[in-house]
């Protein structure tokens, strides 16, 4: 990715945020040749970022919301350090609409989209309707509660089964049924209703089309500061627990070339159309019959890019931050390639069987190598992992030509991953790997739980 | 600076009366009623109990420029209560020209010694100053933050140059805890 010699570029970028995304955002600058600075709590004052950034500044004490939530240190340590950019990586600070706009007003380049863009993709309900106006799909439903029987026979009709029928006033569970064909839907009509009334006190449900067995399916895009969007192919994310994804992969087992290709088009289009720049992700669920529905957009760098960097070669930290700087996607991006299968394990301190949180020291940490092994980690032996953020301590990517190779390559660099000390989810990530289903490629975002209740019950 | 303060020396009379015992209940009753009437400051006796409090609004006041509409809070908790007890409780006894007390910046910002360019500092190597004895100015965002000690004390050292960098816990100044028997 070559750089026209004129282009203009940060002067000194500092980084709002800690551990394994802190020190990929110093490896991007180390490269580009530009200076960091590190902003830390105490608790991380003897951590990886902290030293290898040129400057370090302390901003608070562990708790985030002292520290690396904490705007104005954030920003006070970006005006003594005379920074003229800074990357707010993922989590944090870094979908918070107001902190864009404070740097803004600071006068301090914000490394992602606009605090406009930011805002409306935070808002769920907006995305969904910003997204379908632009021409993506999203799952379909009546735009509002449901008055009547009449109007809930009407609206099954035109949404089709199986259907949800869901309160508007409150989740967990109640008041939402799922309904599988027309002789259902007034009977659970009434009981749904009736059910919300009870819950909630306001008896309002909508109806939305019930995805089931979903894939997580989602589309990395770049965006430039002149109007340009493109996509880097899709990953596919549903081996996750609770809504927490623990193993990602590209492309995926379930998508084609034909597909990527027009529903990438879809979304470069969607996404010209909102005036989106720098990296992003647009989240899909995949039904069974191979139906995409928007459920949301990520307006940053996500945990998984690196499966993607694998796949296409492109160093999307390094992009984000040239975009930033004003460079054409046609100069950042001339072209890639999709090539081979890479997977990436998302290696937490947790217990691989209750998934509490297993913070302390570790005491020996050995990172597997070997050709397309990756490690993205801020972890060490001796270093401690603390209690006060989330329980991520390292990245485990692999890329080979192929996925079952990269599944062979994934469970051989594993058993290679030494970490002592405190407890983690390899020996879970182990087991997905030797799994049937998993290899098979047979994905949806129930397939964890199934297998741990499976586990349970053997 | 103008300071409302009974002028007491760090030296005082080494035998004295037992010094008062404070009910810190009655203290906390006292933060509750200002904090539910708005009062910024309360001025106590009772006997030989002399208690002045001080609430400091959120925002800081500033010498300089007057809080301006900045987006972003203040980084102090707002409504920070201080108890400023006349005369203070004693410390345990420590030796004089050690245990010196460290005052860290709350915040990060730029450290000034003094409340403007052409004004004398704050505070002097020698000077006594009692808890929330305005010391310096972090400037941040704009805005300007007084920091207090924390601790009555004599100024041994000030830590930091006028104009430096500052992060959150670098020391500004080194006070010698003063103990009154």
């Amino acid at each position: 990715m070559g750089r026209p010699a004129f282009a203009f570029m940060f002067r000194k970028i500092l980084i709002a945020n800690r551990g394994e995304i802190a020190l990929r955002i110093i490896c991007a600058c180390k490269e580009l040749g530009i200076p960091t600075v590190a902003v830390f709590s105490e608790a991380d004052r003897n951590s990886l970022p902290v030293r290898f950034a040129d400057e370090a500044v302390c901003i608070g004490p562990a708790r985030a919301s002292d520290s690396y939530l904490n705007i104005p240190q954030v920003i006070s340590a970006a005006e003594i350090t005379n920074v003229d950019a800074i990357h707010p990586g993922y989590g944090f600070l870094a979908e918070n609409a107001n902190f864009a706009e404070v740097c803004e007003a600071s006068h301090i380049a914000f490394i992602g989209p606009s605090a406009e863009v930011i805002r409306i993709m935070g808002e769920k309900d907006r995305a969904r309707r910003e997204a379908a106006a632009a021409g993506l799909p999203v799952i379909p439903g009546t735009p509002g509660v449901v008055e009547d029987e009449h109007a809930a026979l009407r609206a099954a009709e035109e949404i089709g089964y199986p259907l949800m029928l869901k309160a508007s006033a409150g989740g967990g569970g109640r008041g939402m049924r799922i309904v599988r064909g027309p002789a259902e839907i007034l009977p659970a009509f009434r009981a749904a209703r009736h059910e919300a009334g009870q819950a909630f006190g306001v008896p309002d449900v909508y109806i939305e089309k019930y995805v089931e067995r979903p894939r997580h399916i989602e589309f990395q895009v770049l965006g430039d500061r002149h109007g340009r969007v493109m996509h880097l192919g899709e990953r596919e994310c549903s081996v996750q627990r609770r809504h927490q994804k623990l193993i990602e992969e590209a492309p995926s087992p379930a998508v084609d070339n034909s597909v990527r290709e027009s529903l990438g088009a879809r979304v470069v289009a969607a996404l010209e159309k909102l005036g989106y720049s720098g990296a992003g992700t647009v989240e899909f669920l995949r039904d069974a019959r191979g139906e995409f529905y928007f459920i949301e957009m990520n307006t940053r760098i996500q945990v998984e890019h690196p499966v993607t960097e694998s796949v296409t070669g492109v160093d999307l930290v390094k992009a984000q931050i040239r975009l930033a700087a004003g460079e054409k996607l046609a100069d950042v991006v001339p072209r890639y390639t999709l090539s081979g299968h890479s997977i990436e394990c998302r290696i937490n301190a947790e217990d691989p069987e209750t998934f509490a949180p297993s913070p302390g020291r570790i005491t020996a940490f050995h990172a597997p190598g070997g050709h397309g092994v990756r490690v993205d980690t801020a972890m060490h032996s001796d270093a401690v992992v603390p209690p006060h953020y989330d329980s991520l301590i390292a990245k485990l990517i692999v890329r080979a030509p192929s996925r079952p190779e990269a599944i062979a390559r994934m469970r051989r660099a594993l058993e290679m991953f030494i970490i002592e000390g405190v407890k983690t989810t390899i020996p879970l990530q182990r087991r997905i790997m030797d799994d049937p289903q998993f290899q098979r490629g047979d994905l949806h975002t129930g397939f964890l739980d199934h297998l741990l209740a499976r586990a349970e019950h053997a | 600076m103008a300071q409302k303060k009974t002028s007491r020396t760090s030296q005082a009379a080494p035998e004295q009366a037992r010094a008062p015992r404070v009910d810190l209940g009655e203290i906390e009753r006292i933060l509750g009623f200002m904090t539910a009437h708005g009062l910024e400051e309360l001025e106590y006796r009772h006997g030989d109990l002399h208690v002045r409090l001080r609430r400091h609004p959120a925002g800081g006041a500033s010498l300089l420029n007057p809080g301006t509409a900045a987006a972003a809070p203040h980084p102090h908790e707002p409504g920070h209560a201080r108890v400023a007890q006349l005369p203070p409780q004693s410390p345990p006894q420590a030796p004089p020209g050690e245990n010196l007390h460290i005052v860290k910046s709350p915040i990060v910002g730029t450290f000034y010694s003094a409340p403007s360019p052409d004004a004398p500092p704050f505070v002097k190597p020698g000077d006594s100053v009692q808890r929330g004895t305005i010391l310096c100015i972090v400037e941040a965002m704009k805005l300007m933050n007084e920091i207090e000690a924390d601790q009555a004390g004599e100024v041994v050292r000030q830590m930091a140059e006028n104009g430096q960098p500052v992060e959150y816990g670098q020391p500004l100044f080194a006070l010698r805890p003063v103990a009154v028997g």
